[in-house]
């Protein structure tokens, strides 16, 4: 090396640091944490406005949290409902909290639309008025003549037909009810209150969502003492689980690797400046990472920092190089030791970089933002290493011989000579079991297995969507050219619908024209009235009979004229409409017009999708087309991996010739197939996110047999700084196997039996040039 | 100040009378599994020349609720418990005091009202009364009172609606059955069944 001058690259490297620093005073001052899991999926890869049906169709659901107070009285139900109440207002988490119901939407409802009477028919009475209308008459006097009826004789009074009070009853789910202006529902003895909560905005800062599940907890055990129960769900509250358990693993992983580097590196090296050095190593990669991935995204999510954390056992492996290279020269210098293994440095750091720029290739923000970070972390403490080390590494003696040592000796020499001796059965069962592992292989792409959650939650949330009708993720959208053909479409779609709710396809579906019937059918309305009772006479002596005197019956004959050229729009009933129905509607842009057909409780998906043949209409499954979307990339990133495999393998043939390429290849590729086969084997998750994973064996492999490959007489020193970080990179990414968030797991477990296989492969390399590092050492 | 401190001593006297009235009431009545007898209903709504009169029979049973056959002028079924109403039309919404007072007045759980609503009566040698006025606001806005009256049974429900309609239920020809018959049977179990 010409180039070596310490102090210049010390000061080169303190420059850089000081110019991160300022950039980090800029960036970290900002919110920089992202925590909602919709923000690890990719974008949309949808036409717009199905995209637009999306965010709209999610944007109700959130922000918002679902409380269900339980008692065996509504009194006691409503009365822990309230406690909580107060307590969700004094948190100041909450934008808007309703428990108490106002009656003046209602009544003010009640009014407008009554004018209307005639022309809002719901699907049950058009019928009845169609097939026999007197049976409608004679459901009103059953109801009249039955205990129950007091709502309909005091409706009497206005509307002596009681044909508002169904239209009225139609646009109500049949179990809740109000008590004490709050809404509340009866499941066999239990008696439920309900309670609605929009978090401020949607950002959610993680101090917020501590805050949230805090609140949750403390509620749930309260009212359990009170003799209650509670149910909650909720988006946010998933994502604050999520971020909860992140934030448990980030510290998990990030302590472990931390205590294990410490440990390892005291007992190898006894002395103070290698820890300090690494620890400068390791600092430097992290806080560099951080601040240019928040720099160039914006933001970054809580599970890049999950991942980040393992970082810390990949980040030290270059000092650990440099220091191990020490090892046993008597005459060794900082310079001597960086023109050694620079080489080997530097082709471990380019397929490191290589492997984590294939993360980049993938459509998900958070792999994206993972392979950002790791790069920028390796490549800073890389930096670190060949800069600053020099400097301070001068005057370093290691001439002791380390615990480690043993363990680095019985791995490089006795471990590759019982495996020589052992070939003739160890060949054939490795590849029975490796074959058989990977046959096992079943994949799963689901987008739901980036989330995590605890059970109590979902069984709450599960509970929830059965007693109330909770839209599903899944919808229609239905649109048409103009409103008359939208309504038309959607009224065919409703149909169809409603022969499925029959048959148990799903519990309940809502759309706007079963609320909404356009113009035309309130003409057809109105005159299906006028003609079935009125002209025929019926509705006279309907009234007659129950008693009525002359000039009411002659007020209901005028109110029925008068009322013909009535016709309500579209827009004047959504500003009458609730919030709930509001959002159905997408509106009319230049040549469509579309609204949103919401389901609950879909038990046979294929029924529900062999509705889109229907026109106009549109199945939108988000989950579905993620996990879809999963499937898709799981294939490109095989196809990208062994494109990985085969660049690299031909980087590696024009330094070493097709001979040695093959022999340091054969590490990564036997590593990543037993990952695979162990994958199988244990019946792990094996989705997208394994395959990326390869990618980083693919790296450390070649890694740790480009050190076997070159080491030459090195061997000793090289077998121990393997040891040395193999065992701290197993170590942090081991303890990613330990996350509860399913798709973390996967890649933790696998990079883990990756490394472990490098390990134990990377030895077998270059076994001939033995003799001479053998008598160098005895 | 003197007048705040008794009525601070008569507060929990009141509840306390309330709850003793209505412990002593329930004694009075003959408590079986199976209550049954003819009923006469007589709602006089304001606007109507002429009350609305129906006849006909009711059954209760302690664990499955009441059946309630109207046999003139429009025969008809309904069933209700404390949580569902079912009628010849199908599910009904369950107004919400109404399925607890119909099958609590019938049981003789006269307790389970204190829920629900404000309680005051008289327990004479003869008959007993009860006034039952209902504390949800919401529901004050609907019924303004209603009244209990009866001796060994009930034998009459009052319902005063704020309206100014009133409705009144006389019941005769009270048996306690050891079973349900066949038909009766029949009806629960579809008033139980799940939805």
């Amino acid at each position: 090396m010409n180039v070596y001058h310490p102090r210049v690259s010390a000061c080169v490297w303190l420059i850089g640091m000081l110019l991160l620093g300022a950039l980090g005073l800029k960036t970290l001052s900002r919110d920089w944490l992202e925590t909602g899991f919709l923000a690890l999926l990719p974008k949309i890869e949808q036409r717009p406005e199905i995209a637009e049906a999306i965010e709209r169709h999610s944007q109700l659901i959130n922000r918002k949290v679902i409380w269900l107070s339980g008692a065996a009285s509504a009194e006691a139900a409503i009365a822990n409902a309230r406690k909580l109440e107060r307590q969700m207002s004094d948190s100041g988490l909450f934008g808007k909290i309703t428990l108490k119901i106002s009656q003046d939407q209602a009544v003010n409802q009640y009014k407008q639309l009554f004018a209307y009477r005639y022309q809002l028919l719901d699907a049950k009475t058009r019928n009845l008025l169609e097939t026999n209308p007197q049976a409608l008459l004679d459901q009103n006097l059953e109801m009249l003549y039955s205990p129950v009826g007091q709502m309909q004789a005091a409706m009497l009074e206005r509307d002596p037909l009681l044909l508002f009070g169904r239209t009225m009853n139609s646009q109500k789910p049949n179990n809740l009810n109000l008590e004490q202006g709050v809404v509340v529902l009866r499941d066999g003895q239990k008696v439920w209150a309900l309670l609605l909560a929009d978090l401020d905005n949607s950002q959610l800062p993680l101090e917020k969502l501590e805050n949230l599940l805090q609140l949750t907890q403390n509620a749930t055990a309260e009212i359990k003492k009170a003799g209650g129960e509670l149910l909650v769900s909720g988006l946010p509250l998933f994502t604050a689980y999520g971020s909860e358990s992140a934030k448990q693993e980030i510290s998990t992983v990030g302590a472990g690797s931390s205590i294990g580097i410490i440990l390892l590196f005291w007992f190898t090296f006894r002395s103070v400046r290698p820890l300090l050095l690494s620890a400068t190593a390791i600092a430097s990669g992290l806080v560099a990472a951080l601040i240019i991935s928040i720099w160039v995204f914006g933001k970054i999510h809580i599970i890049t920092l999950v991942f980040g954390a393992s970082l810390i056992g990949v980040v030290d492996d270059y000092a650990q190089h440099y220091l191990c290279d020490s090892f046993g020269e008597r005459d060794w210098n900082p310079r001597k030791g960086l023109a050694a293994i620079f080489p080997a440095l530097f082709l471990g750091l380019i397929s490191n970089l290589l492997s984590y720029a294939g993360l980049g290739f993938s459509p998900f923000p958070g792999l994206q933002e993972v392979a950002l970070f790791s790069a920028v972390g390796l490549f800073a403490a890389w930096l670190t290493v060949v800069l600053l080390f020099p400097m301070l590494l001068t005057g370093f003696q290691f001439a002791h011989e380390p615990a480690l040592l043993k363990l680095a000796v019985i791995w490089e020499r006795d471990w590759p000579a019982w495996v020589a001796k052992n070939r003739s059965w160890l060949a054939p069962t490795l590849l029975i079991v490796l074959a058989s592992g990977i046959w096992k292989l079943t994949p799963r792409d689901d987008v739901r297995l980036l989330q995590s959650a605890p059970p109590a939650l979902l069984q709450s949330a599960e509970k929830i969507s059965q007693l109330l009708q909770v839209r599903d993720s899944q919808f229609f959208l239905v649109s048409g050219k103009d409103q008359k053909e939208w309504h038309r479409n959607e009224q065919q779609l409703l149909e169809k619908l409603e022969t499925l709710v029959q048959n148990k396809a799903l519990k309940s579906y809502e759309g706007l024209s079963r609320y909404w019937p356009d113009p035309e059918a309130q003409r057809n309305n109105y005159r299906l009235v006028k003609q079935k009772l009125f002209d025929s006479g019926l509705a006279e002596r309907y009234m007659t009979n129950l008693g009525f005197d002359r000039a009411a019956v002659a007020a209901e004959a005028k109110a029925i004229i008068d009322a013909e050229r009535n016709t309500l729009k579209l827009e004047d009933w959504l500003v009458m409409a609730d919030e709930g129905k509001q959002s159905l509607w997408l509106g009319c842009a230049k040549d469509r017009c579309s609204g949103i057909v919401a389901l609950s409780q879909i038990q046979d998906f294929a029924a529900l999708t062999s509705l889109q043949q229907l026109p106009g209409v549109v199945w939108v499954d988000h989950v579905e087309e993620l996990s879809s979307l999963f499937a898709r990339y799981r294939i490109r990133a095989s196809v990208l991996l062994f494109s990985a495999f085969a660049l690299v393998l031909t980087g590696l043939c024009f330094k070493f010739g097709w001979r040695g390429a093959a022999t340091v290849m054969a590490i990564p590729l036997v590593s990543a197939l037993a990952a695979l086969a162990m994958t199988g084997w244990f019946n792990q998750l094996f989705s997208l996110f394994n395959l990326f994973a390869l990618l980083l064996v693919l790296g450390i492999g070649v890694d740790y047999a480009a050190f076997f490959f070159l080491a030459g007489e090195r061997r000793l020193s090289t077998s121990l700084a393997v040891t040395l970080s193999g065992l701290t990179t197993l170590l942090s990414f081991g303890l990613l196997a330990v996350s509860s968030t399913e798709i973390v797991h996967a890649f933790g477990f696998t990079v883990a039996v990756g490394i472990i296989t490098a390990m134990l492969t990377a030895p077998l390399i270059g076994t001939r040039a033995k003799a001479v590092s053998d008598q160098k050492y005895t | 100040m003197r007048l705040l401190a008794i009525i601070l001593l008569l507060l929990p006297l009141q509840a306390s009378q309330a709850a003793d009235l209505l412990v002593d009431i329930s004694a009075r009545l003959v408590k079986n599994e199976i209550t049954e007898g003819r009923f006469r209903q007589e709602k006089n709504i304001k606007i109507l020349k002429k009350p609305l009169i129906s006849t006909g029979t009711f059954t209760y049973h302690r664990k499955q609720g009441v059946i309630w056959q109207t046999l003139s002028p429009v025969p008809s079924v309904l069933l209700v418990n404390q949580t569902r109403l079912l009628t010849t039309q199908g599910e009904q919404n369950l107004p919400p005091a109404f399925g607890r007072v119909f099958t609590a007045m019938f049981g003789g759980d006269l307790q389970l009202m204190n829920e629900g609503f404000a309680i005051a009566g008289a327990n004479g040698q003869g008959a007993w009364q009860l006034q039952l006025q209902p504390k949800d606001p919401l529901m004050q806005k609907i019924i303004t009172g209603m009244q209990l009256t009866g001796d060994k049974e009930l034998k009459q429900l009052d319902i005063r609606e704020a309206n100014g309609n009133f409705t009144r239920i006389t019941f005769e020809q009270i048996t306690h059955p050891e079973t349900l018959t066949p038909a009766q049977v029949v009806d629960f179990e579809r008033l139980s069944s799940p939805r």
